[in-house]
């Protein structure tokens, strides 16, 4: 064998090591076909055969601090509730043609109690914001405008006799969706929809269910086209927690729900009459500003960045890939 | 081996990422190279090795909480999680194939596979300690498997020049790399 620089003569043994199986070279293997001189390195050249990727520590390190961040924020919302008193995590915020007349039919249909009214200035009836109550949770609402055009909602309603409020439901003008009828998940379901465009999913748990742990009376529920990517943006946005998924083997999901706080939203891939209802949401968290941040690099659009109100909140508005709006709010005065 | 300080260090790091999971990339930075070394040993492709590494780190950050000190190192804690996400792979990998799951390493240890896995870990640490040039060529050759043309191409120099530059940073991790097992047991450890 010709004799070749110590550099060539290394570079075929790791020329060598690299194309080789897994199986380290035994010194007997390199003293039989290399230059005995290259014999004090073959253990080393071996040993880095698998090196790490220059980049990999460090793109796992980022993808590590992501996870902590979702970490820190999801405990927040739960450790240090920042509510305003008597509402939940999350309200749904309807806008609505017709926000008096919404409460008239909320008021017979589900024995909504009305707490709050405020018109808009040299505008008749027109409502500027409202606020019902319905079972233990809030709705909160206002009149659509040119500029802010009607934005209903589906409402995951439960009711202790879901016959009876479906019933009272039509009779306040709904129209059916869905007869009431029981359901192998452990409840009795119906559904209408109002006049206002919003959908009610009426429903009354078995006693033993347990699928409704956790739920306030009523839930928004979200029909996006491709539910998996939105739980996966509630998670990294508002740090929330998915607690149950019934998914069929194509990936399309039945139903699901995700908690943000103390509150719950509930979904299923659009379909059929279940079409995308982009809606509004109203999310207490105990820092605006940085859920506002954090739901932008999640993949949110902002439509207003953090600022404080005269009403009392620090908050910020963004709107999800599904064009669902978040107002993200932080209680400034109790 | 375990020298007391750096038990007391490690637990100091561990009660910090429980109060502030932030803090984990302490834990992160003091082990990385371990549980790559430790997967490497036994899983065979790059990809399977990155997966799961990644897949030991998200599953630790996600347990840290329910960590409990019971006079096992937090790097036993790792190791633990590391030989039952390698065992799960290769049990699904071989339902996948219609196969009967053939034996997986075995969960626990031993020794002289430690020993390695310290050796290997302690190589990667010298790598970043080499002169910029050589780090650059044995990051490329070793960790990216590229040519010594490749390698030329990129650092704009001769394949002479990179085959010189590979061997002197192998001569220096050599140098660096002697007296390996058993004198290195405790810092690996700690």
């Amino acid at each position: 064998m010709a004799k070749q620089n110590p550099s060539e003569q290394l570079d075929r043994v790791v020329s060598a090591i690299l194309g080789l199986s897994a199986l380290p070279l035994s010194p007997h293997d390199v003293s039989r076909r290399f230059d005995p001189a290259v014999a004090p390195f073959i253990e080393v050249i071996s040993d880095l055969r698998k090196l790490p990727r220059p980049d990999f520590k460090e793109r796992l390190k980022a993808d590590l601090e992501r996870r902590v961040g979702m970490t820190a924020s999801a405990k927040q919302p739960q450790e240090h509730a920042s509510l305003r008193e008597g509402f939940h995590s999350i309200t749904p915020y309807l806008i609505l043609t017709g926000a008096g007349s919404w409460i008239e039919f909320v008021k017979q249909a589900f024995r909504a109690e009305e707490h709050l009214r405020v018109q808009r200035p040299g505008q008749g009836d027109d409502i500027m914001h409202a606020e019902v109550q319905i079972g233990d949770s809030m709705i909160e609402l206002a009149d659509a405008n040119p500029q802010i055009p009607a934005m209903p909602g589906a409402l995951w309603f439960r009711v202790d006799d879901v016959d009876a409020a479906y019933h009272r439901a039509l009779e306040a003008g709904a129209t059916p969706i869905q007869a009431p009828s029981d359901q192998e998940y452990g409840s009795r379901d119906g559904s209408v929809r109002d006049r206002f465009g919003n959908h009610w999913y009426l429903y009354t748990p078995k006693p033993d269910s347990r699928l409704f742990e956790g739920l306030h009376s009523v839930t928004p529920y979200l029909h996006p086209l491709r539910g998996a990517v939105l739980i996966e943006f509630l998670e990294k946005a508002f740090g929330g927690e998915e607690v149950y998924r019934a998914q069929s083997p194509d990936g399309v999901i039945h139903h699901a729900q995700v908690r943000i706080g103390d509150s719950m939203i509930g979904m299923g891939d659009a379909h059929g009459v279940y079409q995308p209802m982009p809606s509004t949401l109203h999310l207490y968290v105990s820092d605006a500003d940085q859920t506002y941040e954090q739901a932008l690099r999640a993949g949110a659009r902002s439509i207003q960045p953090p600022a404080d109100q005269p009403y009392g909140e620090r908050n910020a508005g963004v709107v999800d890939p599904f064009g669902n709006r978040w107002f993200i709010a932080t209680p400034t005065r109790r | 081996m375990k020298a007391p300080l750096k038990e007391a260090d490690e637990k100091l790091l561990v009660d910090a990422a429980q109060k502030d999971p932030r803090r984990f990339a302490d834990l992160y930075e003091a082990n990385f190279e371990r549980v790559y070394a430790f997967v490497a040993r036994r899983v065979r492709s790059r990809a399977d090795t990155e997966d799961l590494t990644a897949e030991v780190f998200q599953q630790a950050l996600a347990k840290l909480p329910k960590f409990e000190w019971r006079g096992v190192p937090f790097l036993a804690w790792l190791y633990r999680i590391a030989a039952n996400a390698i065992a799960d792979r290769w049990h699904l990998a071989s339902r996948e194939q219609g196969n009967p799951a053939p034996d997986s390493p075995s969960d626990r240890p031993t020794h002289i596979e430690l020993e390695g896995v310290e050796t290997r870990a302690r190589l990667y640490r010298l790598v970043s300690t080499l002169p910029v040039q050589q780090r650059r060529v044995i990051e490329m050759r070793f960790g990216e498997e590229k040519s010594i043309r490749e390698i030329a191409l990129e650092l704009k120099c001769t394949s002479g020049a990179v085959k010189q530059l590979q061997f002197r940073a192998i001569k220096a991790l050599r140098g660096q790399w002697d007296g390996k097992p058993g004198t290195n047991t405790r810092k690996a450890h700690g």
